[in-house]
């Protein structure tokens, strides 16, 4: 099963297993990862799930949609190039192992 | 089984475990389920003595005292359970299985129809995705803003002809906000007067717990304009598109019953929210010195104030849910087909999770508040709310208004508890 790391910016980091097609942000939520809020559910309409991708894992990502394009211009914490929603990042195979930067803040 | 015992608890917001406490503690603690041991709960505790006049002056203290004694309540002048803990308010709103938005007798279905706010998956999000993009902040930033400006330049100009005594909610606030929702609505045959009316009158059937006729037949009649006014604006749109909610849907394949409910919804939940959240930043702002000498000198704290303002005072302060099963929530027993009202104003102020949470402080510690609701049904009009109060309105008024001030000769009165906002806010300047 895919294993996602949330790297917080204290340094200290979280390791969840979870179930392919389990979005990022759920599994943060779920296990309480501290950073990631997931205030709309995982539609696309907060941007409290903010998380930073590592570099070797961003062309395995899913495309960024224009609805995802135009909600990461309102998170709370710098955008970068990093930048994605956890709610659209679904857990597949090509994510086996992937890491994220949690941002200091969410709100 | 008692209610007090209050033993240690994870808070399932943010995995935070601490002693319960029941007054506000210096350091936020978490929520204490109400019983001890896995698999035990208690029932409800009934709270006899609130009463709805009280409510209405000052919910605060009222839930101050609920949210010591249990996170759940049967309140019989309420006729529901009340939800007043932040714990058990975020596990609902995340949870539309087991709490069901889709009431049966709802007042608002009566008054409104069947909107997107009291259906659930998959149907609701039918109708919320018929929503398209006019609310999203890339129409906002493309389209909305430079509206919403000039709106709000107009509605300023008023409020200063009108002089100072002039009302900040009636002379300036409610007709900014309601001239921005005919256009994002897409009422082109409409004034802003009409959704004052409109929108007044239907909250008032959604709220008519007294069943009072006349409060029907006022809601019905708005209700039907509403509809005339979509029947004529929908081939007109379908003609001649622009961003607004209704041009979208004169193209999509969505029934005209389903359009009505939403937009009347809509008129509902997007006038009078940002209006009052406008009034009660200001107001408090205007109430803390220091706190608008900080905003003023940092535009970024715009944003910040309005959050606190929506934690502070939610706008909607009670939402209803209703259970499809057995279920303990936070060790409370909610029997199946329970109709509860999800208090946000009282879990806004949890201070399990917010340290001191009565006092408005906008440099309190960021935490996600529930002022928007939260899971499927959060606020489609969140970021619509925040642009138009936070971007436009608040930098604007304070630069053209900056010695703005409550008139010292008529007090202002803050009101409601369903919804909760100021009633009268006389302003002086010069
Ligand atoms: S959970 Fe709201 S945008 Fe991802």
């Amino acid at each position: 099963m895919p294993t996602i790391t949330f790297a917080q910016s204290s340094g200290a980091t979280t390791e969840i297993t979870v179930a392919e097609g389990t979005s990022l942000m759920r599994a943060a939520v779920t296990n309480s990862v501290d950073g990631i809020v997931g205030e709309c559910g995982g539609q696309g309409m907060c941007a409290t799930c903010h998380v930073y991708v590592r570099p070797e894992f961003t062309d395995q990502l899913p495309e960024l949609s224009d609805d995802e394009d135009e909600m990461l211009d309102c998170t709370t914490a710098e955008r970068t190039d990093s930048s994605r929603l956890g709610c659209q990042i679904k857990m597949s195979p090509a994510l086996m192992n992937i890491v994220v930067d949690v941002p200091a803040d969410q709100v | 089984m008692s209610t007090s015992n209050a033993p240690t608890g994870v808070c399932p917001f943010s995995g935070a475990t601490g002693p319960a406490e029941t007054d506000p503690p210096a350091e936020p603690v978490a929520a204490p389920p109400i019983s001890a041991s896995p698999g035990t709960f208690a029932e409800a505790p009934v709270a006899g003595w609130v009463t709805i006049p009280d409510l209405y002056n000052d919910p605060f203290p009222i839930y101050q005292r609920m949210r010591a004694e249990s996170p759940v309540h049967w309140v019989p002048a309420v006729n529901r359970y009340m939800v007043t803990s932040y714990a058990a308010c975020h596990e609902i709103e995340q949870d539309e299985a087991r709490f069901s938005a889709d009431e049966n007798n709802s007042l608002m279905k009566r008054a409104m129809g069947h909107s997107m706010l009291r259906k659930d998956n998959p149907k609701h999000q039918v109708d919320r995705d018929s929503y398209g993009s006019t609310l999203r902040p890339g129409t906002i930033k493309k389209h909305w803003n430079q509206i919403f400006a000039s709106n709000h330049a107009k509605s300023l100009d008023a409020l200063i002809a009108k002089g100072p005594g002039a009302d900040f909610v009636w002379d300036y606030a409610a007709p900014y906000t309601a001239e921005n929702l005919r256009l994002i609505c897409g009422f082109h045959n409409a004034t802003q007067e009409d959704l004052q009316r409109w929108s007044q009158s239907m909250i008032d059937g959604t709220g008519n717990y007294a069943d009072d006729p006349e409060v029907w037949a006022k809601s019905a009649a708005a209700s039907e304009e509403v509809n005339a006014a979509i029947d004529e604006m929908l081939p007109y749109l379908a003609a001649n598109p622009d961003h607004s909610l209704l041009s979208g849907l004169a193209s999509l394949p969505i029934p005209l019953e389903a359009i009505r409910a939403n937009l009347k919804m809509t008129i509902g939940g997007g006038l009078n929210e940002p209006r009052d959240v406008l009034a009660t930043t200001v107001w408090a702002l205007l109430n803390h010195p220091e706190q608008l000498a900080a905003v003023k000198s940092d535009p970024k704290l715009h944003a910040v104030a309005f959050e606190e303002s929506v934690r502070w005072v939610a706008p909607i302060g009670m939402y209803p849910r209703e259970t499809t099963a057995d279920v303990v929530l936070e060790g409370v027993h909610l029997p199946k087909g329970s109709r509860l009202g999800v208090v946000l104003g009282a879990a806004n102020r949890d201070p399990r999770i917010f340290e001191d949470p009565e006092s408005f402080n906008i440099f309190r510690p960021k935490k996600p508040h529930l002022g928007f609701g939260g899971g499927v049904h959060f606020c489609a009009g969140t970021w619509i709310a925040r642009a138009q109060v936070a971007q436009i309105a608040m930098p604007a008024l304070f630069e053209r208004i900056p010695d703005l001030r409550l008139d010292p000769s008529s007090q202002s009165i803050d009101a409601g508890w369903v919804f909760r906002g100021l009633t009268k806010m006389p302003v002086t300047w010069g």
